[in-house]
C-alpha cells in the first residue's frame, strides 16, 4: 500500500530531513509515526502526499512508483488518500456539511452521490445534528471530525493524519484517535504520524519511530518500547 | 453533471469577482481608460481607412496615349491595363471627348474655335485602382506597355494619405501592445489578491484532488468578467464621446467640400465591440494564468 525504498531527502537549504528510508505499511493497517519534532516526520507524510519530491530512493503507493508520476496525474494520487491536519482545515465560510461536500465537489461527485454520502459521513463521526453549523461555533474535537468527514468522504483506501491531536485536550484526542480506529477497522489504512506518547501506548498499534532522519524501530508496542 | 460543473465555476468567479471590490474597480477603471485610448486610434485610423478608399475610387491616373496609335492598338492597350492587378476600372476617354471636357471646364466655347479640326488633346485611359498602396508599381507596370506616351497622377497627395495611415496603424499598434500589457498586469495582481484570500481553500483543494484547472477554473472566469465588464463600458463611452464630436464637426463646411463621409459609430459597432471582447477575453485569461502560476505548484 505504501512502500519507502531507500529513500532519502535534502532540502535545498542542504538539512538531510531523512536518510536512507525503508518501511512498507500494507493494505489495512494501522501505523503510528512517531518522533520529536524535527526528526522528519512531516517530512515522510509530505512525501507520501507528493507535495515533497524525495533526493533518492522510490515511493511506492498503491503498488505504483509515484516518483515519476507526471504531475497532472497528482490530484488522482491524492484522491485515493484522505488527509487530516493539525490545525483542522476547515473553511469558515462554509457549514459543516458544505465542507464535507466541498471535497466532493472538487473531484465532480454527482450532487445525487453527494446528498446521499455527505449525511452518512456525518452520523459516522458523530455530527448528524450539526450540518447546518459553521466551523466556529464548534468545539475543536467536533472540528476535526468535520476534517476527518471530510477526508473520508470519497471513500479513500488510506487515511493519512499529520498530528491530528496535537490541538485537543486528552479526553477529546482519545475520542478522535477512537474514530480513526473505527474508520480502520473498515478496511481503511491509517497512517498517524504523532507524538502523543499516551495515546500511542494506549493503542498498541505498530510503531515507526524516525530519529534524526532515520528509523530507530519498527515494531508493534507503546511509544518508547525498544 | 458537466453542467454543474461548469454553474459552480461561474458562480465562484463571480463571487470572487465582487469580494475584491476596490481592486476589482480600479482594474475596471485602468483597464476601460486603456481601451479607450485604443479605441480612439482605431476609430481614427477606421475613418483614414475609409477616407482613403474613398480617394482611391475617385483619385485615377491618366494614361496619354501616342499620338500614331490604331484604333485596334489603343483597345488592346486597354486590355493590357486593365488585366493589371490592383487596376479597378480603365475608362476610354477619347480625344473629342477630352476637348469637350475642357469647354466644359473653361465654360467659354469661343476659346476653342477652330481645335476640332486639329484637336491638340491625346486620347486618354482614366484609370482608378482598388488599393492606392499600388499606385507606383501600377504606374510603372503601365509604362512598359506600348503606345503610352506619358503618364500623369497626384502621387503626392496619395502617398501622403498612405503615411498618414501607416503612421496612424503604428500607433494604434504601439498602444495596443501597451494595453495588453498593462492590463495583464493590473488583472493579474487583482486576482492575486482573490487567490491570495482564498489560498486556504486553494490548499483544501489540492489535497482533496481537485485538478489544476478545476482550481484554477473560477479565477480565469474572475479575469474574463473583468475583461468583459471592460469592454462593455468602454464601448459605451467611446460611442457616447464619437457621437459628440461627430455632431459637432460632422457638418463642418471643411468636410463636406472635400466630399467626404466620416463614418458614423453604429458602423463601427461590432467592429469596435468584436475588438473589445476578445482584447478583454484574453486579457482577462492571460492575466489569471499568470497569477494563478506560484499557487498552483505543490
Amino acid at each position: 500500500m505504501i512502500e519507502f525504498r531507500n529513500v532519502s531527502k535534502k532540502y535545498e537549504t542542504g538539512t538531510e530531513a531523512i536518510h536512507n528510508i525503508n518501511f512498507k505499511i500494507n493494505k489495512g493497517e494501522f501505523a503510528f509515526l512517531v518522533g520529536s519534532s524535527g526528526s522528519g516526520k512531516s517530512t515522510i507524510i509530505k512525501l507520501i502526499l507528493k507535495e515533497e519530491e524525495p533526493t533518492s530512493g522510490n515511493i511506492i503507493i498503491n503498488g505504483k512508483d509515484t516518483t515519476f508520476l507526471k504531475p497532472s496525474r497528482v490530484p488522482f494520487l491524492r484522491r485515493s488518500m484522505g488527509i487530516v491536519f493539525q490545525d483542522f482545515r476547515l473553511l469558515p465560510d462554509k457549514t459543516v456539511y458544505e465542507n464535507v461536500a466541498f471535497a466532493m465537489y472538487v473531484v465532480r461527485a454527482t450532487p445525487k452521490h453527494i446528498r446521499r454520502q455527505v449525511p452518512m459521513v456525518l452520523s459516522l463521526v458523530g455530527l448528524a445534528n450539526k450540518a447546518k453549523v459553521y466551523p466556529n461555533e464548534l468545539s475543536g474535537g467536533e472540528q476535526q471530525r468535520v476534517a476527518l468527514a471530510r477526508a473520508i468522504v470519497n471513500n479513500p483506501s488510506m487515511l493519512i493524519a499529520d498530528e491530528p491531536t496535537g490541538n485537543l485536550d486528552p479526553n477529546t484526542a482519545w475520542d478522535i484517535m477512537e474514530l480513526l480506529n473505527d474508520i480502520n477497522l473498515r478496511g481503511t489504512t491509517v497512517v498517524v504520524a504523532t507524538h502523543a506518547k499516551d495515546i500511542v501506548d494506549k493503542m498498541n498499534k505498530r510503531v515507526i519511530r524516525i530519529d534524526k532522519g532515520n528509523i530507530v524501530r519498527d515494531e508493534k508496542g507503546g511509544y518508547d518500547e525498544v | 453533471m458537466r453542467f454543474n460543473v461548469v454553474s459552480y465555476l461561474i458562480k465562484e468567479g463571480f463571487k470572487s469577482t465582487f469580494k475584491q471590490k476596490k481592486m476589482t474597480g480600479a482594474s475596471i477603471i485602468i483597464m476601460c481608460a486603456t481601451m479607450f485610448i485604443f479605441g480612439l486610434f482605431f476609430v481614427i485610423g477606421e475613418n483614414v481607412n475609409s477616407v482613403i478608399t474613398q480617394i482611391e475610387s475617385q483619385q485615377g491616373i491618366q494614361i496619354f496615349i501616342d499620338e500614331d496609335a490604331t484604333d485596334a492598338e489603343i483597345e488592346t492597350l486597354g486590355n493590357q491595363i486593365r488585366a493589371i492587378p490592383g487596376v479597378n476600372r480603365a475608362t476610354f476617354v477619347s480625344k473629342e471627348d477630352a476637348l469637350n471636357s475642357m469647354k466644359t471646364t473653361l465654360g467659354d466655347e469661343s476659346l476653342f474655335e477652330g481645335w476640332d479640326e486639329e484637336n491638340p488633346f491625346p486620347a486618354s485611359y482614366f484609370v482608378t485602382l482598388t488599393d492606392l498602396s499600388l499606385n507606383e508599381q501600377v504606374q510603372s507596370e503601365i509604362l512598359a506597355l506600348d503606345n503610352v506616351d506619358e503618364i500623369q497622377s497626384e502621387n503626392t497627395t496619395i502617398n501622403r494619405l498612405q503615411s498618414l495611415a501607416n503612421g496612424i496603424q503604428i500607433t494604434t499598434i504601439i498602444i495596443l501592445i501597451l494595453l495588453i500589457i498593462i492590463s495583464i498586469f493590473i488583472i493579474s495582481y487583482t486576482i492575486k489578491l482573490t487567490v491570495h484570500a482564498r489560498r486556504r481553500e486553494i490548499s483544501i483543494m489540492k489535497y482533496v484532488g481537485a485538478t489544476n484547472g478545476f482550481i484554477r477554473g473560477p479565477f480565469v472566469v474572475e479575469g474574463v468578467i473583468i475583461g468583459v465588464i471592460s469592454a462593455i463600458i468602454t464601448l459605451v463611452i467611446l460611442g457616447i464621446a464619437y457621437n459628440a464630436v461627430m455632431n459637432s464637426i460632422g457638418d463642418s463646411v471643411l468636410l463636406q467640400e472635400m466630399g467626404f463621409g466620416l463614418l458614423s459609430f453604429s458602423e463601427m459597432f461590432y467592429l469596435v465591440l468584436g475588438v473589445y471582447l476578445i482584447l478583454g477575453v484574453g486579457i482577462g485569461v492571460l492575466g489569471s494564468a499568470i497569477s494563478m502560476r506560484k499557487y498552483l505548484k505543490v
